[in-house]
């Protein structure tokens, strides 16, 4: 006969009474942010923490034991809440630091914008290609930009680079910090979007990458047909080192998605799509950093009209090399850090 | 059995029991979450506009607090002790992994930013659909980023074994009979004595008959319940 219920009880009670002591206090602790020895504890000593996680192996035997012997619901019942309780303590997450926050800019967003490399390279075709092939023609027949975009909106751009166009490019300096806010919004939003439209097999992404590809394209060749071309070019050659690029990395991460979802391989579509996820979520944290740089270029420099154009077509290429080699180069060969997620 | 509960395996060898919550839950969250950010926009627009910086620095101020309600909100509130916008919370509602363990850093920020995809044809369609379709009820950016929303209190469907004179059953139990009577004994305070009464009558078989009185003790109760639940006292080691 083995150990009926009551014995069992009896016996391991103090055992999770300590343990259910122990969780309270480290709720408590932690409120207090106490750091108390070589890893976060909450405020515990190291011997208390290494005390609960000796207790919360006891539990999870103790558990299984009174599962496996069908002991009374309300005793199983409560070893589950008490089992559960402790995981989700021990097991959360203990580093949120600079360290994790430097690896991860300077290791994990190149290395896995790397790994993207064809699905960037489809991205950059579909945006580029639009683009060229839009402003050519532009340049050639400006009419044709009508086909692209409505009247309206080429009068808000002549205004804004057109020969009128004051010392701030059609605005005040007031206004910098209205479209700093305006630019990350709005860009931003288009990134994500471009990067969620992958959920429709990356159709969604190849449009919204085309339709950009072809704004900007008709925009470009009416400036440049109506002579603005140097007003234009020393506007956006320094944040579109980043903003293109940032587009560009967002409808690469929706194609990779897209991809996962129409050729899963060996995994079953829910599989493929989840570590599709995991694999590109540094690379939706490097283009959101990037159209942050973007957003603050775009409304501090490239607006400014008492900034030489030559000072800025310098600067605009030194940005577009730094992007270009950071994203080719940085942390090849870098060993991963331990524990890093 | 027709039951929402999951099973996530610790390192340990042990289940934990996950209660992920359905699709009215979580739009009432989204709700109460959508009115404090609208309430929060409205407070922030208000306060700029007052102290007349509704223009250039105002705006700027005005798009940032609309970006971060709109996308950053969610993330923030995830990644805090708790793990639940204040709408989740206040349906006692948690985000985590669907392995049990806390969600992570990367995990809260891609299934938020796949609330687009959610969001997709309109008002939530996508989202919606996949809640209900689903036994977990995920919705698109849950599936990607592998994490649940989860009810997060326990349920005690059954309490401590009511009181009784222990009796040992008249036959040598099975384990299954065994499991069964102790499982009605933790419900019985939650039934009405009657319903107690009707099943346990199922179990009449094993029960200590009524009359059974040996060496002068106390005869059984009459009822089938009492007997049932005193089988289960005896069940569980009262001796």
């Amino acid at each position: 006969m083995g150990m009926t219920p009551r014995q069992f009880e009896a016996r391991y009670e103090p055992a999770w009474q300590e343990l259910e002591h122990a969780l309270a206090a480290l709720d408590r602790g932690r409120s207090r942010r106490r750091k108390t020895g070589p890893f976060p504890t909450g405020g515990v000593p190291v011997t208390g923490a290494a005390r609960i996680a000796q207790l919360y192996r006891q539990c999870c035997e103790h558990l299984a034991l009174a599962r496996e012997r069908a002991y009374p619901v309300h005793l199983v019942a409560r070893l589950e809440v008490l089992t559960a309780d402790a995981h989700q303590r021990i097991y959360r997450r203990h580093d949120f630091g600079l360290a994790a926050l430097r690896d991860l800019l300077l290791r994990r967003v190149p290395v896995a914008v790397r790994a993207l490399r064809w699905h960037l390279l489809v991205a950059a075709l579909v945006f580029v290609l639009p683009a060229l092939v839009v402003g050519v023609a532009t340049w050639v027949a400006p009419q044709f930009a009508l086909t692209v975009v409505d009247a309206g909106a080429i009068r808000n751009f002549d205004k804004m680079y057109g020969p009128e166009a004051g010392e701030h490019l059609g605005r005040t300096s007031a206004d910098d910090w209205k479209m700093f806010g305006f630019y990350v919004m709005h860009n931003v939003g288009i990134a994500f979007q471009c990067f969620a439209a992958g959920i429709t097999l990356g159709v969604g992404s190849l449009v919204m990458l085309a339709y950009n590809g072809l704004l900007l394209g008709a925009v470009a060749g009416l400036l440049v047909t109506r002579g603005d071309s140097e007003r234009f070019f020393s506007f956006v050659i320094t944040h579109s080192a980043f903003e293109l690029t940032a587009i560009v990395l967002a409808g690469a991460t929706g194609l990779k998605l897209g991809h996962a979802l129409l050729a899963p391989g060996r995994r079953t579509r829910t599989q493929a799509l989840l570590r599709a996820a995991r694999e590109t979520s540094p690379v939706v944290t490097g283009f959101f950093v990037m159209l942050l740089i973007a957003a603050m270029l775009e409304a501090f420099w490239s607006s400014s009209a008492w900034i030489a154009p030559g000072v800025k077509y310098g600067v605009g290429a030194a940005c577009w090399l730094l992007v270009l080699a950071y994203l080719g180069l940085q942390g090849r060969g870098a060993a991963p850090r331990d524990g890093g997620r | 059995m027709l039951d929402t509960t999951l099973q996530a395996e610790t390192p340990e060898g042990i289940d934990i029991l996950l209660r992920p919550a359905g699709a009215v839950p979580r739009v009432l969250a989204y709700g109460i979450d959508w009115i404090i950010r609208v309430v929060a926009f409205s407070v922030v627009m208000i306060a700029l506009g007052s102290v007349g910086a509704a223009r250039g620095l105002g705006l700027a101020l005005g798009f940032l607090v609309y970006f971060g309600l709109e996308w950053l909100y969610p993330i923030v509130f995830e990644l805090l002790p708790g793990a639940a916008t204040p709408g989740k919370r206040a349906l006692g509602l948690q985000v985590m992994m669907d392995s049990g363990l806390p969600v992570t850093p990367a995990a809260a920020v891609t299934r938020n930013l796949l609330r687009a995809a959610d969001f997709l044809p309109m008002l939530f369609g996508f989202g919606v659909l996949s809640m209900l379709l689903r036994a977990d009820f995920k919705r698109i950016g849950d599936i990607a980023a592998g994490t649940l929303v989860v009810h997060k209190d326990h349920v005690r469907l059954a309490g401590a074994l009511p009181e009784a004179q222990p009796m040992a059953p008249r036959v040598p139990l099975t384990r299954a009979q065994q499991v069964a009577i102790l499982r009605l004994a933790g419900r019985a305070r939650r039934l009405t004595p009657e319903r107690v009464d009707e099943l346990a009558a199922l179990a009449e078989g094993v029960l200590p008959p009524p009359d059974f009185a040996p060496g002068g003790s106390a005869p059984p109760p009459i009822r089938p319940g009492p007997r049932l639940l005193a089988v289960a006292q005896w069940l569980a080691g009262q001796r």
